[in-house]
């Protein structure tokens, strides 16, 4: 069974059916004229049928095939600090807390203290002075 | 006529409205190859700077913008795979490859070459055919917006390569998407789960940086130990060879004049135009199995592509006062401000203002190409910075790119949706262009089709009687079928499908 074949033809199976199930709640339309239900309803469908399409033709004949995730410790740990980062949005001073997220993610990547601090003040002064001072969009 | 081209001329050739030229031009190449600073906010950003001036030194700017914005678009999309505008999606496909190739700086050659031409080739449309082409836009009405659209998404199937039948799931992910907000045709509310924040839809820009830019960077940490990495150290030539060149001709002017047809019809802009070029390329070409993979003639194609649509945008916006795209609509207020007003009249009435504006576009297109050959190396060095480095400032700016849009926290965490989602499909061979082209499409088709519905009293077969859609529904078939017209009398080349992995 080929793994990524069958992951997302059941991923998107299940959206599909959502999908139709969410599209029955909006107003169907009048007249033979489609409401607000249409759409949703009709992508849904779609979706059903070629994801079944998926899972039937390509799930028997493909070979063994797992998602390879490489360096998912890395990846977890980037995503994780980003988060972090987009949760304290607003929160203090935009210079701050941007360097300090750059450096942490720096460090983690493994970058040395030193290059990582210095990358990370320049990223975050030019960043500040081309959106915030330069355009106007306020980030603190 | 010649004493107004001599006239036209005459205006442009002052050193001021030059100077406003040039700066507008690098300003442009700044916005564009920032993700998240799209051409129409430069050129929206900038219209009250060109208030105190004259309309052609105002204009000669915002002029600069756009043409600036687009190509430099590519720039980071051959580079990190982050288009900097929407229109620059197809440029990543072989633009991105090649980098990975060693050949970044062909990459940003061709670029550069293919995006004069492009522009070039739609500014003499816009001179020579302007009155056809507008003409022939204006008998569009929903149902051949629809069709327009339709077309669109059928290409899903072929920019997807072997991956079709996600290609096609991919692409109806991003029409799910697109119902986010407010219904187009009776405002009621639909998956908002009760946010204000939703009522707008989710922005198109936090979805393309995640998807392009955060998944990437996500993809490349989780690669860092393994050969698939970028070539970093590689630039290599800038200028392509002569056989490489003339390779070259055919698809740089087919996507030329694809993408000045696309960008003729109003809202269909460059994104489209040069995904429909890439494609139409592809379909010609005779070494299809490049296409996705690094081909000249596709990166030639895609470029040509979307800067061919701004001569198609301003043959619309001038000729009938209709926005091509969205920057023509910003520069439609900006020249009424002026006291300029687009439409037929002003072909009438100031015809050599009309000039002044196509040799503005012309000048503009050969500054860009010039900078951008002449700045491919010193760009392509980018590669070299150490990949933390490179990782941090992407992110960085994608995020504040994708904040600064609209001000709104909620785009910060569609971005990181998208990003994490952008990951995922990569790593599930989910091809990540058609769910881009389904988001863009999604509106343009749902109330289009609905519009033509109310038009024809719920009739669908009174639709099946306007030319022009027939056309579009005929291309939408054999896009469609192609895949099995080709694998039934096609040679058996199972091994040689062109592949447009995410």
């Amino acid at each position: 069974m080929n793994a990524t074949d069958w992951t997302s033809g059941g991923l998107f199976l299940a959206i599909g059916i959502a999908l139709i199930a969410s599209g029955s709640v909006f107003p169907a339309g009048v007249g033979g004229l489609p409401g607000a239900g249409f759409f949703p309803q009709a992508i849904g469908a779609v979706m059903a049928m070629l994801a079944c399409a998926l899972l039937i033709t390509r799930g028997k004949k493909g070979a063994a095939d797992s998602i390879q995730m490489g360096n998912a410790r890395q990846v977890a740990g980037a995503a994780g600090l980003l988060f972090v980062y987009l949760l304290l949005w607003g929160q203090g001073l935009f210079v701050l807390r941007t360097a300090v997220f750059l450096i942490l993610t720096m460090r983690f990547l493994g970058q040395r203290w030193w290059p990582a601090t210095v990358c990370s003040a320049a990223l975050t002064a030019f960043a500040y002075l081309a959106f915030d001072t330069a355009l106007n969009v306020s980030l603190d | 006529m010649i004493p107004e081209i001599l006239a036209g001329l005459t205006a442009v050739l002052d050193w001021q409205v030059l100077a406003f030229l040039v700066s507008g031009v690098c300003m442009g190449a700044v916005f564009g190859s920032l993700p998240g600073l799209p051409a129409p906010m430069g050129v929206a950003i900038l219209t009250p700077l060109t208030f105190w001036v004259s309309a052609e030194q105002g204009l000669a700017m915002l002029l600069g913008i756009y043409c600036g914005a687009i190509p430099a678009g590519g720039i980071p999309a051959i580079l990190i795979n982050v288009p900097g505008t929407p229109a620059s999606i197809a440029t990543s496909w072989d633009g991105y490859a090649m980098t990975r190739k060693g050949q970044a700086g062909l990459a940003l050659g061709i670029n550069a070459l293919a995006s004069a031409a492009g522009q070039l080739t739609s500014i003499l449309f816009l001179a020579f055919l302007a009155f056809p082409i507008a003409s022939f836009a204006l008998q569009f009405g929903p149902a051949e917006y629809f069709g327009l659209a339709l077309l669109g998404i059928s290409l899903m199937a072929g920019v997807s390569g072997k991956h079709v039948l996600k290609g096609m799931l991919a692409g109806m992910l991003g029409l799910a998407l697109a119902l986010v907000g407010l219904d187009p045709m009776t405002a009621y509310p639909r998956y908002t789960f009760g946010m204000s924040e939703f009522l707008d839809g989710i922005s198109f820009v936090p979805v393309m940086i995640g998807l392009f830019g955060l998944g990437e960077v996500l993809v490349q940490i989780s690669e860092r130990h393994t050969a698939t990495g970028v070539q970093a150290a590689t630039i290599g030539r800038i200028l392509p060879k002569a056989a490489e060149g003339r390779s070259m001709i055919g698809a740089t002017f087919g996507g030329a004049t694809v993408g000045t047809m696309v960008g003729a019809i109003p809202a269909a802009g460059g994104d489209i135009g040069s995904v429909i070029a890439w494609e139409q390329a592809r379909r010609t070409a005779p070494d299809k199995a490049d296409f996705g993979k690094g081909s000249l003639r596709g990166l030639a194609a895609s470029c040509s592509g979307c800067n061919a649509a701004i001569g198609g945008a301003m043959t619309t916006m001038l000729t009938l006062g209709i926005p091509g795209d969205a920057v023509s609509a910003v520069l439609i207020g900006a020249l009424l401000i002026h006291g300029i007003q687009p439409g037929p009249l002003l072909f009438a009435n100031k015809q050599s203002f009309v000039f002044s504006i196509v040799f503005l576009l012309i000048f503009a297109s050969v500054l860009i190409m010039a900078i951008g050959i002449l700045c491919a190396k010193p760009l392509a060095k980018i590669l070299r910075v150490p990949a933390p480095w490179l990782w941090a400032g992407i992110v960085l700016f994608g995020t504040v790119g994708a904040y600064a849009l609209n001000n709104a926290v909620v785009d910060l965490w569609a971005m990181y949706a998208a990003g994490v989602a952008g990951f995922l499909f990569r790593k599930a061979r989910i091809p990540l262009g058609p769910l881009v082209l389904g988001l863009i499409l999604g509106p343009m088709m749902e109330s289009n089709l609905r519009r033509a519905l109310i038009l024809s009293r719920g009739d669908w077969t009174s639709m099946l009687t306007r030319p022009i859609l027939l056309v579009f529904l005929a291309a939408t078939l054999l896009a469609l079928l192609w895949p099995l017209i080709r694998r039934a009398f096609g040679p058996s080349d199972s091994n040689h499908r062109p592949t447009l992995d995410a």
